[in-house]
């Protein structure tokens, strides 16, 4: 058993030390909060309060055009524009050395992970999505206020997340999984062993509501949690609600 | 020379237990209080918010029940100026004064001094899972800069100093219990000495408070698998939450957020003019946050009364009145309250009585009377 164990020691070379490579993705908001000053493509005038969402299933597209899935199973991450810590998202050692052309993510959660109770602790498990609408949790609360055609401030709950559908009776009958794939093409990147990556991605808020159906807040009111066809137009306008500003790859400080 | 033997035997047993008990005596046992754990209960947060200062331990908690209920809190022993936290916390009111509360007509304190609070109560229910604020503006909150601002310690000091309440001095406090028999061990057993201090009474009754937790509810037993709900309050939980129906779910939670508060802010619509000083804006100095006040949890929140900051309302029924047809709009109104461009929720009389029924499945009578919350049958100096 000595001899064994002595053996095995022997045999164990010194792990050579791995320099991780993180992928740090910084989220922006091209708005100024709470004022009425922005316009989208249907004439409505609105303001924004806060914005708050989940992103999940980090990838990268290697220059092969494999898609790697940077993710593990807690691979969620949370923005709160009233949390400004929340608006970086850094995953660590993830990437492998390479050349890239390209990133992105799952807007929302998807069905898999998407459970009830995931979150228990705020302010995560405060973006539940009540059970008898389907369950889990928000993909976005994006609140705010509007001016109707009158001229009358109204305010507006623009919330993505499952979807129900209804009989005629009004009974839910089933539910649909709303969630989005988000890619980024870019130029080849390279990155090296102790580098790493930081893509600054920037939330055009216009976009949930303008490109490509026009969002009229006349139309679909304050609140479209248990409207399907309007939640499909948001998440149709998602696709290119964000894009990557910049990337860099920098060196990681020890 | 037998007796001779037994001499020096009796001496060297003599010495050695002198030796023995003086070893005893001069070798003080080292302070150990016995760690209290909170085991959490099913879908709720697993973070605490416990300062690292102030680790919650068995004889700590046990203190600061006293303390919760001894009116010489006050600093003061005639009974006509006695006043403690339980003068006001009422355990069968949630920890609220309630609007039978025998001395405060209406359910709103009046302090020692004679002047009322400036806000009616919140309950103490669940605190330990806060972390967004203390108080109906949340001016005690953890990352405060000010290091004496920021939890249910700081509560404990300010509520004795302030006039509208105890109105006491702690130099008077601590001389007081530091005469009363029982107290001073009962400190050393929570915080390893004898010798009081307001900082370690703060510590004892902060920890008492953190016990006081409710997650026995029908709807935690619902949540559990161990009981259905009647008809009427699954109809009222739909209500509860749904964006169409009386969506009270963003702001008071329901099954993914058990506490049923998020302990955020929000202006929910009462009024049209803000003029109160000490609403959230006070703190936060967000013009948005005018008119904003703490979402209460409405755990037990049938015995709460009176509701919302000022107590404009004695029942739950004018509560949900309000809810129903009489929400404000203003430039402060928070968005969640999207109802406003309806005037409220506009719920029909059957769905106000689900609702009703729904919300009354949060009511934890275990809560309520539970004795490790209760008033000690006698205080230290009683034993």
């Amino acid at each position: 058993m000595g001899i064994m164990v002595l053996f095995s020691c022997k045999e164990n070379p010194p792990t050579p030390e791995v320099e991780p490579i993180n992928l740090v993705l910084n989220f922006l908001h091209n708005v100024e909060m709470d004022t009425i000053q922005y316009i989208n493509a249907a004439g409505n005038p609105y303001s924004v309060s806060e914005i708050q969402y989940f992103i999940s299933d980090v990838f990268l597209y290697k220059e092969n055009g494999d898609k790697i899935l940077l993710d593990a199973w807690d691979d969620i991450h949370y923005v709160d524009t009233d949390i400004p810590e929340t608006s970086s998202y850094n995953i660590e050692g993830a990437v492998e050395p390479g050349n890239y052309i390209g990133l992105g993510f799952t807007f929302g959660i998807n069905e898999i992970k998407n459970q009830s109770m995931l979150f228990v602790n705020p302010p995560e498990s405060f973006m539940f999505w009540p059970e008898y609408l389907g369950g889990g949790f928000h993909y976005l609360k994006l609140n705010g206020k509007w001016l109707d055609q009158d001229g009358n401030t109204k305010v507006y709950n623009f919330h993505l997340g499952i979807g129900q559908e209804y009989n005629e009776e009004g009974e839910i009958i089933g539910f649909i999984q709303n969630y989005f794939e988000i890619e980024f093409n870019i130029n080849t990147f390279t990155v090296e062993a102790g580098q790493s990556i930081r893509a600054e991605i920037l939330m055009d808020v216009n976009k949930w509501f303008t490109s490509p159906h026009d969002f009229d807040f006349n139309v679909w009111g304050g609140d479209i949690m248990q409207n399907q066809e309007a939640m499909n137009i948001g998440c149709e306008n998602g696709f290119d609600v964000f894009s990557v500003e910049e990337l860099s790859i920098f060196k990681l400080e020890k | 020379m037998k007796k001779e033997l037994n001499k020096v035997l009796a001496v060297l047993v003599l010495v050695a237990i002198f030796f023995a008990s003086c070893d005893e005596n001069n070798t003080p046992e080292p302070f150990k209080p016995t760690p209290y754990t909170i085991e959490i209960p099913y879908g709720f947060p697993t973070n605490l918010n416990i300062p690292a200062d102030n680790p919650m331990t068995v004889e700590g908690i046990e203190l600061g029940r006293y303390l919760f209920y001894d009116g010489r809190l006050s600093g003061r022993t005639h009974p006509d100026s006695l006043m403690t936290c339980a003068t006001c916390h009422r355990q069968e009111r949630a920890f609220e004064a309630g609007v039978d509360h025998p001395d405060f007509p209406g359910g709103h304190p009046i302090g020692l001094s004679g002047l009322k609070t400036h806000h009616v109560m919140l309950p103490m229910i669940n605190l330990v899972w806060n972390s967004s604020g203390y108080g109906w503006n949340g001016f005690l909150y953890p990352d405060n800069p000010d290091e004496n601002m920021r939890n249910i310690e700081d509560f404990v000091r300010l509520t004795v100093f302030a006039k509208d309440e105890i109105d006491g001095d702690t130099m008077r406090i601590v001389n007081l219990f530091q005469s009363l028999d029982g107290y001073p061990d009962l400190f050393l057993k929570a915080f390893g000495s004898n010798k009081i201090t307001f900082t370690n009474i703060e510590k004892a009754i902060a920890q008492f408070v953190r016990t006081l937790i409710s997650a026995d509810s029908k709807f935690d037993k619902y949540l559990r698998g161990e009981v259905q709900l009647a008809q009427s309050e699954i109809n009222g939980f739909v209500l509860f939450t749904t964006e169409e129906g009386a969506d009270c779910f963003h702001c008071h939670g329901g099954s993914g957020n058990p506490m049923f508060t998020t302990h955020l802010f929000y202006n929910n619509g009462k009024d049209t003019e803000f003029t109160d000083p000490m609403d959230r804006f006070l703190i936060s100095n967000d013009p948005m946050d005018h008119g904003a006040y703490k979402a209460t949890t409405l755990r037990n929140i049938s015995v709460q009364g009176p509701y919302m900051h000022d107590g404009r309302f004695e029942t739950l029924d004018e509560v949900i009145e309000f809810y129903s047809h009489a929400v404000l709009m203003s430039p402060y109104v928070n968005p969640l309250m999207h109802h406003v461009n309806n005037g409220g929720i506009m719920l029909t009389p059957t769905e106000k009585e689900d609702l009703l029924n729904f919300i009354s499945t949060l009511h934890d009578e275990e809560f309520l009377i539970n004795p490790k919350f209760s008033k000690p049958d006698r205080f230290p100096d009683e034993q």
